[in-house]
């Protein structure tokens, strides 16, 4: 593609600018693919690295130790001990002591069955007191699964704690090498509420995701690989083992046998997927633009009671969006108020289809989205509108521009700037806005061609409501709730690198603020 | 109340970029220590270091004999003020002076004492139940030196507390400044980009650039001799005058050469210069304004130029003039013996000449940049 | 001035004049439309005749049978559910949210980065997976169905840390060199933290509290998932659901009104008063994304 150089872009017309600035915004995705996957591979050749600079760092550390440092290598903390750092010394050891006794009592236990999952599920066994034949509950694969993944975690922070432990020996001996003290444990006790405090700060708020997100995370990433399901909950009725990449084939496949009704599984995820893509952008510019409307319209001068309207619009923030959403989904239903209503006036003959029709019901929830969405992007561009320039529109009106231009030039570039991210987040979160279509559809009117899919599927549904229904539903297929779960992670990921490498105001930031 | 000794200290950034590279400085006990230079030098960087606010990449820090790499900022028994004041928003003006003395539980009664003292000596006892917000600049730079002040701390530190202050606030408190320093009697260091400040300021100037220290000295020191360009070029206001000549011999000893006009040099000079066994060659020629003198007719030893513009500035005027070898020039020329004809005659394009004393004349060598006679 | 240019100033100002009026207009039906459902859930809440959904809005006949029927279901504790929730939530999620915000905004440590990476990635797999494992675990410590609300608690507050990005934002506009003056004053870390930061930050602090405690009013999912199965264990959110499916909804519409209105009231009021700091939170949010 011909790169042209500023003073030849500048000369081109409107409608060639145009056309240069979109092919090199559609020659930028793959650049920019290709561009992440280049960095992946730098990364990963820099962990290789830095593996081996760890691994010769250790090795140089055995070789040029004192016997405390040595024999630090197999009793953790011995190094600090012997040197007088008694805290760090005993926390040490006491991991040491903890993991191993782990290990040996049952961590090694639970890896040792991770590969199958399970051997023996629940059978009957024969009772010869009482003469019935009574269930055994044997294996628990989902124990086996669950703690396999808790030792695996377990045995990498050992492996950290370790090299720190052998970090720190080196420390030591270069410190008291150069005549220096070592720290005392009441030094390391200070330190933590002082130059150490992020430590402390962190401790909990990781600790907390580490636990309840990076855990479950990887947990439900391995059950995509399994058939656990409400008929193989691992212990009451029979084990799930690794069935290996068969879900995403499923899940994949345009093959109709087998698939969720008269059409293929692949169909119904691209359906929902495309459906839940126009959702979010429906979601995200509508409230956006007339929200910034609504905003700038209360902005203007002359408006009287300008705060009352804000105030107005606030109030329904406050109220919890459960109560609204049920409420205004009843409005609209084949009896509710407005059907009654618009009747009663003789305005229709027969009740509108509001939930009842596919395209009816899709256009309904993004108009009720509108209601939800206003008073909150009213709030965000009131505040952002009034931090633009007042001399942009006073050189502006001087230079002849009339209030669409003023808008088209310095309002909207400048908004579209500052809120860039916003948006994104924006756009993201609306694709799993499980709220605002559960609680109003619940992914009505079902999809026939899907009916036999996992949880049954909706023309409303969103990849995170069905994702939902699967799991509540009768037959809860666990592992298709991951795939999906897994697959939204690679959209929202996808769309996340893309818009992030062409936004301005994300560009030149320091960091994700 | 003492010394700071920096050996070595150097500065890298996360990202590789090294903002002061083997910085090597004995501060004497209660010296004025001023570190200078544009934006971007590593003088503020240097000062962090020695404060405790940035890591320091590698070298020592001695504060009174003991190095305090490791120690943070609270144990290194320093005061500092900020560039932008950092007056806490939320405290008046009592709280915020008496904060460092509550911190190390001073009894409530010698913070009264220590506070009101210092308050008197700045003249903000009228301020104390105020909030920062409702002083004026100048009184938010006084609470901020007074701040410092209670301390009683070994090493006094000053991050361009002056640069936020409009022209007049700044003389009036550089002044305060020196008052100040003779009221507490102890060390500072001191940091601005303004060589005006440092030569008024400062016992001794260190003049960086790009994250080295160019040169070392007492401000007059500095001015007389400049080791380099770049010194020469920064000290000094209006801005010394580089010329490109050349550098003859001529007898026993050497002359300077513009444009066919040969200036011979002095004794204290041609010595240097032998020592150096300097030959003929191109020189950049630094004159100050200041010791240049303008002539309305040609004499001997005397350099034509043009006149580009000419500045008004009271009592005296600022000539632009241009050399043939398009050489550009700044002289002062006092307005009060000016006849009118002469004055008449100060105009865009007329020609003008000028002369200097020898020992008004610095040599550098254009490609080192290095003085030819000092350093 | 000259009759001419008099002419089109006045036809400014008509102009002008019009286009405010329209306005004027146009805000009064957003006004009107944004009101009607709240007015008629409670004008609902009050009707006596009939318990289900009828297509008239004002009752003909009024009354507090609604609310006196609330305390012959669950109504009372799933109420008393979600108030202790949102007030244990509210609690550590401000703590665990501002250490987090406070640590990214003025430590420069070296996992800083790496850490909100990860933080961004995993903010990008839907939350409510977890909830299978988390849900089973749950279930085994016995704090789930009748014993929902530690669970619950538990659920909302420990990955709390991933939402900084508000208060980290208010964090930022905090100047560097207050910190730094007061640690050369003589301040540890943590005297920093509690002696110059947190007085200052007094808008974002209110605003974690009351997105914090608003939260677990309006969550769904989470309380659907730990509650499963039992009634005891339900929120408001989740009891007041399973009151319009259509089964019940003949029976219970006019209470699933009441209901709302008696969560709606208090959360709302609270909510008006500390507006201010709510607004302050959102838009500097949002332009920081």
């Amino acid at each position: 593609m011909k790169q042209y150089s500023d003073l030849e872009f500048l000369k081109l017309s409107k409608g060639q600018k145009f056309l240069y600035k979109l092919r090199r915004f559609f020659v930028s995705i793959p650049l920019g693919i290709a561009h992440f996957f280049m960095k992946l591979w730098a990364l990963l050749v820099q962990g290789v690295q830095a593996l081996g600079r760890e691994l010769k760092e250790i090795g140089g550390t055995f070789a040029h130790g004192d016997w405390k440092t040595k024999t630090s290598f197999f009793v953790m903390g011995f190094g600090n001990l012997a040197r007088g750092q008694i805290l760090r010394g005993i926390l040490f050891l006491l991991f040491e002591i903890i993991f191993i006794g782990y290990m040996v009592l049952s961590g090694a236990r639970w890896l040792g069955m991770l590969p199958t999952l399970g051997t023996e599920g629940p059978g009957k066994v024969y009772d010869e007191i009482y003469d019935v034949y009574v269930t055994s509950y044997n294996d628990n694969s989902f124990q086996i699964l669950l703690y396999g993944v808790l030792t695996l975690f377990f045995i990498v922070a050992f492996i950290y704690t370790w090299r720190v432990n052998v970090r720190q020996n080196r420390m030591a001996e270069k410190i008291l090498a150069s005549g220096k003290p070592l720290k005392s444990g009441r030094d390391d006790l200070h330190s933590l509420v002082d130059d150490q405090f992020h430590k402390t700060l962190l401790a909990l708020p990781v600790t907390g995701i580490l636990i309840f997100t990076v855990l479950p995370i990887f947990f439900m990433i391995l059950v995509a690989f399994t058939n656990y399901d409400g008929a193989h909950n691992g212990y009451t009725n029979a084990l799930f083992t690794w069935v290996g990449l068969d879900n995403f084939n499923t899940m994949l496949s345009w093959d109709v046998t087998g698939g969720a009704g008269t059409q293929s599984y692949a169909a119904t995820f691209g359906e929902v997927l495309i459906w839940t893509l126009i959702w979010a952008f429906f979601a995200t510019f509508t409230n956006y633009f007339l929200g910034m409307f609504v905003a700038m319209a209360i902005n203007k001068k002359g408006i009287r009671f300008k705060k009352g309207w804000r105030t107005i619009l606030v109030l329904t923030i406050a109220i919890p969006q459960f109560i609204s959403l049920l409420y205004v989904s009843k409005m609209f239903a084949k009896n509710g108020i407005i059907n009654t209503t618009l009747l009663d006036l003789g305005l229709i003959t027969k009740a509108l289809p509001f939930w009842e029709e596919a395209t009816w019901a899709r256009v309904t929830v993004i108009l009720i989205n509108i209601w939800i969405g206003i008073p909150y992007l009213m709030l965000i561009t009131t505040g952002i509108l009034m931090n633009i320039p007042a001399d942009l529109y006073e050189s502006a009106k001087i230079d002849g521009a009339s209030g669409w231009q003023q808008y088209r030039k310095i309002t909207l570039p400048y908004m579209l700037f500052v809120t860039g991210p916003y948006l994104l987040t924006s756009f993201t979160g609306n694709m799993n806005n499980f709220n605002v279509i559960y609680l109003l559809t619940g992914g009505a009117p079902t999809n026939p061609a899907a009916s036999s899919a996992a949880g049954t599927v909706g023309y409303t549904d969103l990849l995170i409501t069905w994702l939902f229904k699967i799991t509540m539903g009768a037959e809860t297929q666990y592992y298709l709730a991951s795939v999906i779960g897994i697959l939204v992670f690679v959209v929202v990921a996808l769309i996340s690198l893309i818009v992030y490498n062409l936004l301005p105001s994300i560009k030149n930031e320091e960091d994700f603020r | 109340m003492a010394s700071v000794k920096l050996t070595d200290v150097k500065k890298v950034y996360d990202n590789k970029v090294t903002a002061v590279h083997d910085f090597n400085l004995d501060i004497r006990d209660k010296e004025f220590i001023v570190f200078v230079g544009p934006s971007g030098c590593g003088k503020s960087t240097t000062l962090r270091m020695i404060a405790g606010l940035e890591d320091i990449s590698g070298g020592t820090v001695e504060i009174d004999g003991t190095v305090v790499n490791d120690l943070q900022p609270k144990d290194r028994d320093i005061a500092m003020v900020f560039q932008n004041y950092a007056l806490y928003p939320h405290m008046t003006v009592y709280d915020n002076i008496a904060f460092s003395l509550r911190l190390k539980k001073v009894p409530e009664d010698e913070v009264y004492e220590r506070v009101t003292h210092a308050a008197q000596i700045l003249g903000i006892t009228e301020y104390l139940t105020r909030k920062p917000r409702a002083l004026s600049g100048g009184q938010r730079q006084r609470v901020a030196i007074g701040r410092a002040m209670v301390r009683n701390a070994k090493v006094f530190l000053m991050d361009e507390p002056l640069s936020n202050l409009d022209a007049k606030l700044r003389n009036q408190m550089r002044a305060e400044i020196i008052l100040l320093r003779q009221k507490l009697d102890t060390t500072f260091i001191y940091v601005t980009h303004d060589q005006t400040e440092a030569m008024t300021l400062g016992d001794r100037i260190v003049i960086m650039r790009d994250g080295y220290i160019e040169q070392v000295g007492t401000p007059q020191q500095v001015f007389d001799t400049p080791v380099n360009l770049f010194v020469a070029g920064f000290i000094g206001s209006p801005q010394m005058n580089f010329l490109q000549a050349e550098l003859e011999k001529a007898g026993n000893g050497y002359c300077v050469n513009i444009l066919g006009v040969k200036i011979p040099l002095n004794d204290d000079q041609n010595e240097a210069l032998i020592r150096k066994k300097a030959g003929s060659q191109k020189i950049i020629l630094g004159v100050r304004p200041e010791h240049t003198t303008v002539l309305f007719s040609q004499t001997e030893n005397a350099i034509p130029c043009k006149i580009d513009v000419n500045e008004m500035m009271g009592s005296e005027l600022h000539l632009h003039l241009s050399s043939e070898h398009d050489d550009k020039i700044i002289v002062r020329l006092p307005t009060m013996d000016l006849t009118p004809e002469q004055r008449a005659s100060l105009a865009y394009g007329n020609r003008m000449y000028i002369t200097f004393p020898a020992k008004a004349m610095h040599l550098f060598d254009p490609e080192t940049e290095k003085s030819l006679i000092h350093g | 001035m000259s009759e001419s240019t008099m002419k089109r100033h006045m036809g400014l100002r008509t102009s002008r004049a019009i286009s405010n009026t329209a306005i004027h207009i146009l805000l009064i039906v957003i006004s009107v439309v944004w009101l009607i459902p709240f007015v008629c859930i409670v004008l609902q809440s009050f009707r006596v005749e009939g318990t289900g959904p009828v297509g008239y809005i004002i009752p003909k006949q009024w009354g507090l049978d609604n609310y006196s029927r609330l305390f012959e279901t669950d109504f009372p504790r799933w109420y008393l559910n979600t108030f202790i929730a949102a007030l244990v939530t509210a609690v550590f999620q401000t703590i665990i949210v501002l250490c987090m915000s406070y640590t990214l905004s003025r430590f420069r440590f070296k996992m800083r980065r790496p850490l909100m990476r990860i933080m961004l990635i995993l903010g990008m797999f839907p939350g409510m997976l977890s909830m299978i494992i988390l849900y089973r675990v749950l279930k085994d410590l016995g704090m789930t169905q009748a014993n929902a609300v530690p669970g619950l608690i538990l659920v909302y507050i420990a990955s709390s840390g991933m939402g900084y990005y508000v208060s980290k934002g208010f964090f930022d506009t905090i100047p560097m060199s207050l910190d730094e003056a007061a640690r050369v004053d003589g301040a540890t870390r943590a005297q920093v933290l509690y002696k110059i930061i947190l007085p200052l930050s007094k808008p974002i602090v209110i605003y974690t509290i009351l997105t914090a405690f608003m939260g677990p009013w309006g969550d769904y999912v989470f309380a659907r998932y730990i509650s499963f199965g039992t009634s005891a264990g339900k929120n408001v959110a989740v009891g007041l659901y399973d009151w319009l499916n259509k089964d019940q909804i003949s029976k219970n519409y006019t209470m699933f009104c009441s209901g709302g209105v008696l969560v709606a009231v208090p959360v709302t009021v609270l909510f008006m008063c500390l507006q201010r700091y709510y607004v302050e939170g959102v838009t500097g949010g949002a332009v920081k994304g």
